[in-house]
């Protein structure tokens, strides 16, 4: 506690500066095609951080997140093409349908040990994904098994969430993620924060202390999900187009996960960083590398992994924060309160 | 019902090869609480290398072993003492370090998509003096290489299964296995124990490696299909128990060939995860594994 | 600003991202042409096939002088990774046509990415000439921009079919059974679907209808029910892989059938053959083109490309190359690169002859909807030829080679 106030205006700062960035961003690109590429960015750093609240606070490692996150993007879609409920009501149901569905897979696997649970989680996803392939129509529901769903083209318009430019996309997905970086924060500090940390990895332990450890996993699953469910309608609405190896598949999982764990999971600004590292990475390695040698940008991928998890394995949150710490304890002095944190940034 | 007998002799047959490749991430999932995800990847180097052994030399794909299998042995042992064991120094005192699964994952992109860049996308077939060749048995055809597959995987785990029993190296570890702590207050040098567990996991892959060439083709991302169904009988079977790796993947066979008679191959698949999540629920230690292992 | 210090190599890294979308314009004589093609995953083979093709195709361009009706404007291709993915073919549209700029595009084999990928040219109002995707929707949406070459699925099945009834006819054999084994993604699902409304029609029986994953690693259990199903003529839709997994099963479970009929894809990839080798003896499948048709200019062409390469022509690759010598003829038709100017004249132009003369059908001309409405397909049976396979063209009759008379039924195994 006492080290969330010494940092506190650090991290404020920063984060308002970054936030503001952010924000007039739209005014300095003007490219469609950049403004895309950040929007993913920042689609990627929203989905991290819902995973957040599951891999990060519970202290699990759940490979099946895609598993939500297309729950939601099909629920929405299917509902507008079917029955033309607007994509905002449909991305609340998807969100609804995708925290149940994640209570339910949640009560029987929470209880399993790390490698298994994980195990388990990627079990799920691709069989939510088996399941969609192989299903064309649920009653009057289309789902189109794999061929996907390609949702109407309307005109550009709030209530559709369809818009011609880039900017309205932007600043929705910008305050989704500032909304579930808000919940994280007010989680990583309530009573269900607490127990979570506690339970992390040895559950016994905060068990035999009274602590229901799996009843607040469920609850951080349920938001999870929920949230994951949101992101999925967004992702839908935004490419106009979800098919089941993109949006179900184990690709998405696998690197919502590498970004939370590189950024450095069980922190708030862990996912954001970790996004803002890997995507422009991923994209920039294929743009220019993918057409020369094939394949070539994924090596690169997997050795940034393979380095960055060596050095370090917490992610790369911490040794942010110990540099910040550094410089601005060496540079206001006065700021560095009672010694927690005293000498020059071990401090954490 | 003859359809039927055959699907379930040819799951049996298929399903002990998928047990040699889970035998080895059994025993290293089992020894080190790891999930590797480069298992596919180490696969598929083993057969890149029983590939070229066999163009090269136009020798029978089984005289590949003794080159293969050692080669791969050096293979996952350098990787293991190289790449993951710094990790693993890291996080020593985490009980499941996820960290290493991470890197087995990058570990797992690398070589995949270096073989993409080195080989190529192409599928190649090495056509050797027992691809193609069947058993007939009334009316039922059975592939030559896999009945052949089948008894090697038979011969590997007995083998396997009397090392780890009655050898000093097996006995140590199968004692890190139990309980690591314990085991190196007893001088049993843990990272020299992970090494050759990594070394013996990659070499089984080695064997499976040859044992698929002959009627199997090879490509970069040949690992993936594997490796997915390798975790699936490791944990039907029981983490670091051989018998049960081998058994696992018997019924994984059967399941996938008997299965499909009823219904659509696309829909075995889900009954395959649906039957791993409905194991991992039950009986997370599976047939053989150790009960508080989970 | 130390501070930020930590922020450097984010920073960096989004400024590079950003400098790479730099506006370089084009210099004034040059036209650019995006490509979005799969160059990595599981398509990769036939991406880089097609890329091949179209380099070599405007090399010849450019080197006979490129666009004369624009000063000699020479051709520029850009090419994108899609990776088989549609996200990505969408962000690369959308790449192409904003930050590089370029004038048309072409893509993007597999259809799953070629739907997204079209609808942002669309809306863009840049030409997208598609070679090769074949799902039927694609030109099914009223859009403006799109132009396809290639014929569509539901032409491919019914060509199928009407295959089977000229070679029942010619050779005085009887079909009942028929059964349907292809690979569960949007082309293979497609392509069932319209099947089974032409078995329905014809009044065969369907005796099994049987989708299987593509990344299965054992199709034996597929193939235990084919055989057990005694269908008469199978129908197949298959990726390379399983093509070679299904027929070599196939070929050493000793499955008897009257004969095989299949779509492409994977069974026409070079690597198919090379692996599948004589297990795919009097294997039917249905193309767009084939290295043997008797068609002007075809051999020279393909026998260069073959130098240069090291394997045939095939569908993908020819109708990639053509596409290259259609922009080329709208360009100087045109005479401008203004997207509306060429989009009209792709509408109206016809490109007959000259080194698109190789195509199996005389022009290519598109329809109201985008369509080539002259795509035509080609039945090729695959025999044994010395050491290698062969592909020999066997329908449409007219288009048969000379001095051969295809095996139907296939001979016991």
């Amino acid at each position: 506690m006492k080290q969330l106030l010494n940092q506190k205006p650090i991290i404020l700062l920063i984060s308002a500066l970054l936030l503001g960035a952010l924000f007039i961003l739209p005014l300095v690109v003007t490219s469609p095609a950049l403004m895309q590429i950040f929007i993913l960015v920042i689609l990627y750093a929203y989905f991290t951080s819902t995973w957040n609240f599951v891999g990060g606070f519970a202290g699990v490692l759940p490979l099946g997140h895609s598993a939500f996150i297309g729950i939601g993007a099909y629920t929405s879609t299917v509902l507008f093409q079917t029955f033309g409920v607007s994509p905002w009501l449909g991305m609340i149901v998807g969100g609804l349908l995708a925290a149940m569905m994640g209570v339910i897979i949640g009560l029987p696997t929470l209880k399993l040990r790390g490698a298994y649970f994980a195990l388990a989680t990627i079990a799920v996803g691709e069989g939510v994904r088996v399941l969609v392939e192989n299903v064309k129509q649920v009653g009057p529901l289309m789902i189109n098994g794999p061929s996907g769903i390609s949702i109407k083209l309307t005109e550009s318009s709030f209530g559709a969430f369809q818009f011609d430019s880039k900017l309205p996309y932007y600043y929705i997905i910008l305050v989704m993620l500032l909304i579930v970086l808000l919940l994280t924060y007010f989680m990583m500090n309530s009573k269900i924060g607490y127990y979570l940390a506690a339970g992390g990895e040895e559950p016994e332990a905060a068990e035999a202390l009274g602590i229901k450890v799996s009843r607040y996993r469920l609850i951080a699953m349920a938001i999870s999900c929920f949230l994951a469910g949101l992101g999925g309608t967004f992702y839908a609405q935004l490419m106009l187009y979800i098919y089941p190896k993109s949006i179900l598949g184990l690709d998405l999982s696998f690197e919502i996960a590498f970004i939370a764990l590189i950024g450095g999971r069980g922190t708030i600004l862990g996912p954001v960083l970790g996004a803002l590292l890997l995507r422009p990475v991923s994209e920039l390695t294929r743009i220019y590398f993918g057409s020369m040698l094939p394949g070539l940008h994924l090596v690169i991928f997997g050795l940034i992994l393979i380095v960055v998890m060596r050095y370090y394995p917490k992610g790369l949150v911490e040794p942010v924060k110990i540099l910040l710490n550094k410089l601005f304890i060496n540079r206001l002095g006065k700021q560095g309160g009672p010694d927690g944190t005293g000498s020059a940034g071990k401090a954490d | 019902m003859l359809g039927i007998i055959e699907a379930m002799i040819n799951g049996i047959l298929m399903g002990s090869i998928y047990g040699l490749t889970a035998v080895g991430l059994t025993l290293i999932f089992g020894v080190m609480k790891v999930i590797n995800f480069a298992h596919g990847s180490i696969l598929m180097v083993g057969m890149f290398a029983a590939y070229w052994f066999v163009i090269l030399t136009g020798w029978n794909p089984y005289f590949a072993i003794p080159v293969v299998v050692p080669l791969l042995f050096w293979f996952g042992y350098s990787m293991q003492s190289v790449i993951i064991k710094p990790i693993f120094e890291a996080e020593k005192d985490v009980r499941e370090p996820i960290t290493v699964i991470i890197v087995t994952t990058g570990i797992w992109y690398v070589l995949d998509n270096l073989a993409l860049m080195i080989f190529g996308a192409e599928f190649r077939v090495a056509k050797t003096s027992v691809t193609g060749k069947v058993f007939e048995f009334y009316e039922m055809y059975f592939l030559l290489p896999k009945v052949i597959g089948a008894g090697i995987t038979l011969v590997c785990g007995i083998y396997l299964y009397w090392f780890l029993k009655h050898s000093k190296m097996g006995k140590a570890i199968r004692a890190t296995s139990l309980d690591r702590e314990a085991a190196s207050l007893m001088g049993i040098k843990q990272a020299k124990i992970y090494n050759v567990a990594f070394g013996l996991g990659s070499a089984c892959c080695g064997m499976a490696a040859c044992v698929l060439i002959p009627f199997y083709y090879v490509y970069p991302t040949v690992g993936v299909p594997f490796d997915i169904k390798a975790f699936i009988i490791v944990v039907l079977g029981g983490l670091g128990s051989i018998p049960g790796a081998i058994l696992g993947g018997i019924i994984v066979g059967i399941i996938e060939n008997v299965g499909a008679q009823f219904m659509a191959a696309t829909w075995t698949e889900l009954l395959l995860y649906g039957v791993f999540l409905f194991v991992l629920l039950v009986k997370p230690s599976g047939l053989f594994g150790q009960k508080h292992d989970y | 600003m130390r501070m930020f210090k930590p922020f450097v190599v984010p920073v960096v890294a989004l400024a590079m991202l950003a400098g790479s979308f730099g506006a370089v314009q084009a210099a004034p004589d040059t036209v650019k042409i995006g490509n979005i093609i799969p160059l990595s995953g599981p398509s990769a083979s036939v991406g880089i096939q097609g890329k091949q093709a179209r380099q070599m195709a405007v090399d010849e361009i450019n080197s006979a002088g490129g666009i004369k009706a624009l000063g000699g404007a020479k051709l520029e291709l850009l090419f994108a990774d899609s990776k088989g993915d549609p996200t990505v073919g969408v962000t690369e549209a959308e790449r192409m046509i904003n930050s590089e700029k370029v004038h048309l595009l072409t893509g993007c084999w597999n259809s799953a990415v070629t739907y997204p990928a079209t609808q942002v040219a669309e809306r863009y109002g840049i030409p997208f000439i598609v070679p090769v995707s074949v799902r039927d929707t694609i030109t099914e949406r009223g859009f403006k921009n799109v132009f396809r070459i290639a014929a569509k699925d539901g032409w491919w099945a019914k060509d199928q079919f009407v295959f089977l009834d000229d070679m029942k006819k010619e050779f005085n054999v009887d079909v009942k059974k028929v059964a349907f084994v292809y690979e569960n993604g949007d082309w293979g699902v497609g392509f069932a679907e319209k099947w089974a409304e032409l078995a329905k029609e014809r009044g065969y029986e369907v005796v099994l209808n049987e989708p299987y994953p593509s990344t299965a690693s054992d199709l034996t259990p597929v193939v235990i029910k084919l055989k057990r199903a005694k269908p008469d003529v199978v129908f197949m839709t298959s990726n390379a892989a399983d093509a070679i997994l299904l027929t070599n099963t196939m070929a050493e479970m000793k499955v008897n059938v009257k004969a095989i009929i299949s779509s492409g894809g994977g069974h026409a990839d070079p690597s198919f053959l090379a692996a599948a080798g004589q297990n795919a003896e009097y294997l039917f499948d249905i193309v767009e083109w084939e290295a043997d048709l008797n068609r002007p200019g075809l051999k020279e062409t393909n026998d260069k490309y073959k130098q240069l390469y090291g394997h045939n022509l095939n569908g993908e690759s020819v109708d990639a190359y053509a596409a290259m010598y259609v922009i080329k003829e709208a360009l100087e038709q045109a005479g401008s690169t203004e997207p509306e100017a060429l989009r009209k004249t792709l509408s109206e132009i016809q490109v007959c002859g000259g080194k698109v003369g190789l195509l199996a059908y005389d022009c290519i001309d598109f329809d109201e909807s985008g369509q080539n409405k002259n795509a035509s397909l080609v039945i090729v049976q695959t025999r044994t030829k010395g050491k290698e396979m062969d592909r020999i063209t066997v329908w449409p009759k007219n288009v048969r080679r000379a001095g051969y008379t295809p095996v139907f039924p296939q001979p016991e195994k």
